[in-house]
């Protein structure tokens, strides 16, 4: 086969990009799964461990550039490297809401919650298994998986305005609540906003199977 | 592991100075790029590596080449020794014009390392080693010439490992091919880097990108001396060299 030292090269970096995925999974699931538990010293280690996710980004960024400049890669090869280029962008930025979420879960602190997790965790978990199903669509440049995921971007975003809901029904029966309601809801808007980051992910998986670039309907229109 | 060294390399023809204080390492079992524009003095340095610019009478040097830290530039060197220890490939194809089997079998032949049956297994391992066995095994009375010139590069390949040498230099050994065979025999060098040390001299800069571990650029600043102006990590030179007269060339702003 020609071209095998790019061919394993761009497995390699292929690989790199599914391992930062899992580590901002792991971080984002458990970064959620502390706060409801009031894990802090677990919260604080997703912190301090967010900069591997980071330089891990940039490791995998310049491993890229240098295969482009050596290489020379062309039509589908070249667009495999600008998705990867895109895509560990999205994941390093859905790696920073887990730490978010640890942030707000050490600014809570010793307070009790002001209500039992119920929402936060599900949005969660949805939103992380489109991460987890983003990353197998990618590895086996499934178009038509890649295309299906965004349309549950819905099931998050119709949590997170019951969650909004219920944290301003909390907040006008209560206004000492008003601080920590504003943090979940923080917390709440950082998993949305994750969902969104997995819908960006899937079109540039089709973007590097068909050559289109374009938005990806998430159920809402 | 270094395997070859130039230290303070000066290279003169007769008066003119063709290479200036040219200090370079070349590793062991990595492939080393030589690459600059024309008249840069990259094929000039490449050949003292194995002494060939012996054959040019007013050719001399001042400064050192050292082969596994042994001078090379002694009178006392043997000097076929050590162009077999460091074998050449050149530019344009050239195979004896003799049967295939018979250009492989000559370096062995004439060094008496193999005979009769342990000759046919040596031409088969090179022959093999290079991709070629399965396309020329039925027919290795044919004359070398009648294979395509991408066959017949890679023959010259088999002859020059055929002598078992330790070092394969390769003088712009894909610019009178094909595309489909310069990717060809590229892949082919990665394959023997794995038990040689290559070095290649290439005025197609992507070849040198795609194939090397390291990349050494010369340059002339009067047209005649050449100088090294930066060597280095293949991967770094190509994405952030250190000199900007490399910039300048990598990125095409000059020729």
């Amino acid at each position: 086969m020609l071209r095998q030292r790019f061919e394993g090269e761009l497995q390699r970096l292929q690989n790199e990009v599914l391992e930062l995925g899992y580590m901002v999974q792991r971080a984002v699931a458990n970064s959620v799964d502390y706060l409801k538990t009031r894990n802090l010293d677990g919260a604080q280690q997703i912190i301090d461990e967010d900069m591997r996710i980071n330089s891990k980004r940039f490791q995998i960024e310049s491993d890229v550039l240098v295969l482009i400049a050596t290489q020379q890669p062309m039509a589908r090869d070249l667009r495999a490297l600008a998705a990867i280029l895109d895509i560990i962008r999205e994941l390093e930025r859905t790696g920073d809401y887990g730490k978010g979420i640890s942030r707000i879960n050490l600014m809570i602190g010793e307070q009790d919650l002001i209500k039992p997790l119920l929402d936060i965790p599900r949005m969660c978990e949805i939103a992380m298994d489109m991460l987890a199903r983003a990353l197998r669509a990618y590895i086996e440049q499934d178009e038509q998986a890649a295309r299906a995921i965004p349309m549950e971007d819905e099931q998050v975003d119709a949590l997170y305005n019951q969650i909004r809901h219920e944290l301003m029904g909390l907040i006008l029966a209560d206004r000492s609540k008003i601080e920590q309601a504003n943090m979940l809801l923080w917390a709440a808007h950082n998993l949305e906003r994750a969902a969104d980051r997995v819908t960006n992910v899937c079109e540039r998986v089709v973007f590097l199977i068909t050559g289109e670039l374009a938005d990806l309907p998430d159920g809402e229109d | 592991m270094s395997k070859m060294h130039a230290e303070h390399l000066n290279a003169f023809y007769g008066q003119k100075q063709v290479l200036a204080d040219v200090s370079l390492e070349i590793k062991e079992r990595q492939i080393t790029a030589l690459i600059g524009p024309s008249g840069c003095g990259k094929t000039t340095f490449m050949r003292t590596l194995n002494r060939m610019n012996d054959t040019i009478r007013s050719f001399h040097i001042q400064g050192q080449v050292y082969l596994e830290g042994q001078p090379i530039y002694t009178p006392e060197y043997d000097v076929v020794e050590l162009r077999q220890r460091v074998g050449m490939v050149f530019q344009r194809p050239n195979p004896f014009p003799q049967s295939i089997y018979d250009n492989v079998a000559f370096g062995p032949r004439v060094l008496g390392t193999a005979r009769g049956s342990e000759l046919d297994a040596v031409v088969e391992r090179c022959l093999t080693d290079v991709g070629l066995w399965k396309e020329v095994r039925d027919d290795l009375r044919r004359e070398a010439l009648a294979l395509s010139l991408g066959q017949q590069q890679r023959l010259c390949l088999a002859r020059v490992i055929a002598t078992t040498p330790e070092v394969i230099l390769m003088d712009e050994p894909a610019s009178a091919l094909d595309p489909v065979e310069t990717l060809r025999i590229e892949d082919l060098m990665r394959e023997l880097v794995a038990h040689y040390t290559i070095v290649i001299v290439t005025h197609n800069m992507q070849q040198a990108a795609r194939v090397s571990d390291w990349t050494a650029f010369f340059l002339t600043d009067d047209g005649q001396t050449g100088q090294l102006v930066e060597y280095g990590e293949t991967g770094k030179m190509f994405t952030q060299p250190d000199d900007r007269r490399t910039v300048d060339y990598i990125t095409g702003r000059f020729g």
